[in-house]
């Protein structure tokens, strides 16, 4: 009996990791409530959502496995919270978003969240605009950094903007050769589309 | 063999531990220095083994992105390794200075020498530096990596074997699982003891190239002091109780800190010299990559350390502008009211001194908007957009002016 029992738990612990492990398809057309919030936009083709969360407010997308690229969205981070889970929040823990933060401090704290938690020793913000989302300003701005566990040149692209004291941002990377340039068109159609 | 604690480094290896560590222990240095074997070749399978993966590692760090190829700050820190340990032992090193913003150097058994930027950050002088490049060439004199992994590879089998034994005893009920556990645990706090021997002996070693060279013994001894106080200061401004980052512990793979910091001074004491630290030749040799190396620094997210850092820095040769600014920039990324405040006055002063960065307005401006004060905020920012035409953030700082 006892015997029986532990299968059972075993066959369902294993059904739910399955299934808490499963990637989802994201069909082409309108998206609503990405990353449990009101982000929304319009892909342009298929992608893959990650059913691993790097926190409560993010949402990944990949195409090829998101070491090759990856559309991060992260939607409507509160005051005092991290962007990210923190990894170890008495020896590392992460830079919070602030209500009053202004829009050219958004790219400081994706810099500094990702200098402590990937070891991201090099990061160069290579260029900042303005751009309307549903009438709301949002800044608009071009990076690169490397991480030290694979030393990859990355370049990334990123929308964030401050929506009643919380931060609403949506973030594209790939390694500079190749990935990068495959899928950005495809992301800034996507960008185009989005609402806060 | 790595200068720092690298705890989260080792654990991976755990399995790789060594009974027969004690055995291999190595004698502290004597008072002269080994007979050194320039172009010295591996002589064993194990050692051909370890030099081949560390020239494999080498060719994969020659082409890094994180190295910093400036000549003039490469040929500077390879000099006060050559000061340390003189000239004949320095030519078999291949000096890479790499873009890390922590505390660390390590030395790879084929004579690659790996020094990262945090070092050259929280080093006061020539003469520490010297003591940190002289500790990591004494593991590569002493041949520590070969000891290490016939360590490790001695204290895996025996790890193994043990666990294989006290399954099979549990197996038959005899209750010998528990004792197993405690065997496996007596081989790893072994293979840990023979990691900070290895360190202690590299230590002493080192003292003895410090003795030989025009540079203050003291100074071992002194870094290690430094690197408490800022462990501390990170640990308080976190809220944790400080001495948590160097306590002894049985995992160790290095001394403790303040055991490190007191047998260093002892036997600098017994060496009764008094030798050059070259503190404003280090400052200047590393100012101009002062800035690269602060804004790393700050931007880890480590208050309490980079406060520290400042104000040891500033303790040298006064709060310069670049100083200021970092010290502003820290500020104002806690971002409290009163941080807001301070970071203000901080890029104020900067700039009353004679800072050009025209950064610097940027960051008084935003500081000054977030904490309220628009109209003064603007100002400062329109002086950036003046000083800077061309800035990459020209038309998001135009947006805040409202222009």
């Amino acid at each position: 009996m006892m015997k029986n029992a532990f299968a059972a738990v075993c066959a369902v612990s294993l059904l739910s990791a399955g299934a808490a492990s499963a990637n989802s398809l994201v069909a082409p057309g309108a998206h609503s409530g990405v990353a449990k919030s009101s982000i929304a936009t319009t892909s342009t083709g298929e992608w893959n959502k990650l059913s691993r969360t790097d926190g409560p407010g993010v949402e990944v997308w990949t195409r090829d496995g998101d070491s090759l690229n990856k559309v991060s969205f992260f939607g409507g981070i509160g005051g005092g919270l991290p962007i990210y889970r923190e990894r170890n929040k008495k020896e590392a823990p992460l830079p919070k978003v602030t209500a009053n933060m202004l829009l050219p401090d958004i790219p400081v704290l994706l810099e500094s969240t990702y200098r402590s938690q990937y070891q991201v020793n090099k990061f160069s913000l290579e260029s900042q605009d303005i751009v309307t989302i549903e009438g709301k300003q949002a800044i608009r701005f071009t990076y690169s950094f490397v991480r030290s566990d694979d030393e990859v040149e990355r370049k990334g692209e990123a929308i964030g903007s401050i929506v009643k004291g919380k931060l609403f941002m949506v973030t594209y990377e790939a390694p500079a050769i190749y990935f990068f340039d495959k899928d950005l068109q495809d992301f800034r159609k996507m960008a185009e589309t989005l609402k806060f | 063999m790595s200068f720092c604690r690298r705890f989260s480094a080792v654990l991976p290896g755990i399995a790789a531990l060594a009974l027969a560590g004690a055995a291999h222990a190595v004698e502290p240095a004597a008072p002269v220095l080994p007979t050194y074997t320039a172009a010295y070749q591996p002589q064993t399978k194990d050692e051909r083994g370890i030099w081949m993966e560390a020239d494999e590692d080498e060719r994969v760090l020659r082409d890094s992105v994180l190295l910093m190829r400036d000549e003039g700050l490469n040929a500077y820190v390879r000099q006060v390794l050559c000061r340390e340990v003189g000239e004949d032992r320095c030519r078999s090193v291949r000096l890479y200075i790499v873009e890390v913003p922590q505390f660390n150097a390590s030395m790879a058994p084929n004579g690659t020498m790996r020094v990262w930027t945090g070092l050259l950050l929280r080093v006061q002088n020539e003469a520490e530096l010297a003591s940190v490049l002289g500790h990591e060439f004494a593991h590569f004199e002493l041949r520590h990596s070969l000891a290490g992994i016939k360590a490790r590879r001695d204290a895996a089998s025996l790890a193994a074997w043990i666990g294989v034994l006290s399954a099979g005893a549990a197996n038959i009920g005899t209750g010998g699982a528990g004792n197993g556990s405690t065997l496996q645990l007596a081989v790893l706090g072994n293979y840990f003891k023979f990691s900070r021997e290895q360190e202690t002996a590299a230590d002493l070693l080192g003292l003895q190239y410090m003795a030989k060279s025009p540079y203050d013994p003291a100074a071992a001894s002194q870094i290690w002091q430094s690197i408490m106080a800022e462990a501390d200061a990170r640990s308080v401004a976190r809220g944790l109780k400080p001495g948590r980052e160097y306590k002894a512990a049985f995992f160790g793979t290095h001394p403790p800190s303040p055991e490190r910091a007191a047998y260093l001074k002892a036997e600098a004491d017994k060496l009764g010299k008094r030798g050059e630290l070259r503190a404003q030749e280090y400052r200047e040799a590393i100012r101009p990559f002062l800035p690269r190396l602060l804004a790393a620094q700050i931007r880890s997210n480590d208050f309490g350390g980079s406060e520290y850092l400042l104000q040891t820095l500033s303790a040298t040769e006064g709060w310069t502008g670049d100083l200021l600014f970092a010290r502003g920039e820290l500020f104002r990324q806690r971002g409290n009211p009163r941080d807001l405040v301070t970071a203000a006055d901080l890029f104020r002063d900067a700039i009353a001194k004679g800072y050009a960065n025209p950064e610097a307005h940027r960051e008084l401006g935003l500081s000054l908007m977030r904490g309220g004060q628009e109209a003064d905020g603007k100002a400062a920012l329109r002086e950036y957009l003046k000083l800077k035409p061309d800035a990459n953030d020209g038309n998001v700082i135009k947006m805040l002016v409202g222009s």
